[in-house]
């Protein structure tokens, strides 16, 4: 996992629950140095580790913590590299231009950045439908994104989650309903 | 003191700004280096594609002014074995004649018995009847060979260009049609032609020679199409920038990348030994590169062949090359 991932849950952390808060989670996880470069990457399971520790301290489910976490992480990703968002002209457009587009990108600057796979069934207007698939299987932390890319593009929202690799599928279908359905 | 107030929070945002503007910074880089990293593999590609033209080019002037010396040293000895050889036949009939008076005065018994038995003993002994025989064949085919040396010879001298040519204005649309006509049994099994032939204006040339490379250029593609599905060869001629463009394709069976690179080499042949020459394809590269123009090729395998010839219309040179590309694409 690449470490701006780790920075930006350093920030909703000490946001959340002072950098106290941050230096216990970290001292939690002995394994964690707590130094992390953007562009460099980390074990996945330090990252697990670390949002344990949050979940445990703010005694909340992991996966509710993932995805408020995965919502966060959009507005961060989108403050810092905001041609991204700036592009697509809505939430739709966004959401398929991260295969095509962002994940491109991503790939000319890091060798092996173990993106997840997106393909997409566009058949209906009024929804997308997002088959993700990844051995990490972070497909909350894809719902927590998506959820953050709807509130930056003003889209109401709601996410089905019906197919789930947690589920013993070999990928998960997130349909995007757009509007207030 | 409130959190705001606490300086070493104050100065942790302060370097948390300064570090998130530095990682900005290394991005950007690495972003300008990808870019100016792919460009550098493109120039990369570029130059080795155009060294390995620069080395084709090299490797076939070397072989053309070898040839032309090749060629010339073994013209003036088969000048002389063809001539001796054509006397042959004469003095054959001569040694025949004798071998028959022979015969005759064998059964004469006027003549006497020991001279008799003496001539039939030399005549069984050296099996002179067989080599009367055999005589024929071998005289003929030792003249046979000595043509098919004094042809290849010929074609050498083709692609190395050593014989002066007289050059007219012709249509090589004209040119095209007779060509096609010479080639009418060959082409009438089952092979579509299409052809968009523009009107072409006059080009200084030899005729004759264009004439012999848009034959072999086509029989090549006849025989790539055989035994495909809808064998198919398109010519088409076109006149852009000061020069003429012809272009031969077909569907054929096509050529590896290793292929394409030798076909321009004279002998080089894909084709079992006996048949073909592996010359037709370097005289036509001799022959344009005499005319100032250009003959390029682009093949795909299972896909087929394409190969443009480019002429200048006033004479100038097209920088003669051996190709690549991008002449070819449409």
């Amino acid at each position: 996992m690449k470490g701006v991932i780790f920075n930006v849950l350093e920030d909703l952390v000490i946001k959340q629950c002072g950098m106290q808060g941050w230096n216990e989670v970290l001292s939690e996880n002995p394994e964690a140095t707590g130094i992390y470069t953007a562009s460099e990457s980390y074990p996945d399971e330090e990252l697990f580790g670390l949002v344990g520790s949050v979940a445990q301290k703010l005694e909340m489910p992991i996966a509710e913590v993932v995805e408020i976490f995965g919502t966060y992480l959009f507005h961060q990703l989108a403050e810092r590299y905001p041609m991204f968002v700036e592009q697509p002209e809505n939430l739709r457009e966004f959401l398929l231009s991260i295969e095509s587009v962002i994940h491109i990108e991503v790939r000319k600057l890091y060798d092996s950045p173990n993106l997840p796979n997106f393909t997409y069934d566009e058949s209906s207007q009024d929804q997308l439908v997002m088959h993700y698939q990844s051995p990490r299987k972070l497909c909350i932390l894809a719902e927590g994104l998506v959820r953050g890319a709807a509130e930056s593009y003003k889209t109401p929202i709601t996410i089905d989650h019906p197919v789930c690799m947690h589920q013993g599928a070999d990928h998960c279908d997130l349909i995007i309903r757009f509007g207030n359905v | 003191m409130s959190d705001t107030e606490n300086p070493y929070e104050i100065a942790y945002t302060r370097e948390r700004q300064a570090r998130l503007k530095a990682e900005q910074l290394l991005e950007d880089k690495s972003r300008e280096l990808y870019l100016k990293n792919q460009k550098l593999a493109e120039s990369y590609k570029k130059l080795q594609q155009q060294q390995a033209v620069a080395m084709q080019n090299e490797k076939l002037a070397t072989l053309g002014t070898l040839s032309a010396g090749v060629a010339h040293e073994i013209n003036n000895p088969l000048a002389f074995v063809l001539s001796n050889l054509e006397s042959l036949p004469i003095y054959k009939q001569a040694l025949l004649r004798l071998l028959e008076l022979n015969q005759k005065y064998l059964n004469d018994p006027g003549i006497p018995e020991i001279y008799r038995k003496e001539i039939a003993d030399l005549i069984e002994k050296e099996d002179l009847d067989f080599i009367g025989e055999d005589m024929h064949g071998l005289i003929d085919d030792t003249i046979e060979g000595i043509q098919r040396v004094k042809e290849i010879v010929l074609n050498l001298r083709s692609f190395a260009r050593t014989q002066g040519s007289d050059r007219i204005e012709a249509d090589l649309c004209a040119g095209i049609n007779s060509t096609l006509k010479l080639l009418t049994s060959e082409l009438k099994t089952g092979v579509t032609l299409k052809l968009d032939l523009q009107p072409l204006p006059g080009v200084v040339c030899n005729p004759n020679q264009l004439n012999q490379v848009f034959l072999n250029l086509i029989m090549n593609a006849k025989q790539a199409v055989e035994g495909r599905a809808n064998p198919t060869i398109t010519i088409k001629t076109s006149c852009e920038d000061g020069a003429v463009r012809i272009r031969i394709a077909d569907n054929g069976c096509g050529m590896p990348p290793e292929v394409q690179k030798e076909i321009f080499v004279p002998f080089y042949t894909t084709k079992p030994i006996g048949q073909g020459t592996g010359m037709g394809l370097a005289i036509a590269y001799g022959i344009i590169q005499d005319h100032g123009g250009k003959i390029s090729v682009k093949s795909a395998v299972d896909q087929g062949t394409v190969f443009v010839i480019r002429l200048p219309l006033s004479g100038q040179t097209e920088g003669a090359e051996t190709g690549i590309a991008e002449e070819v694409s449409d």
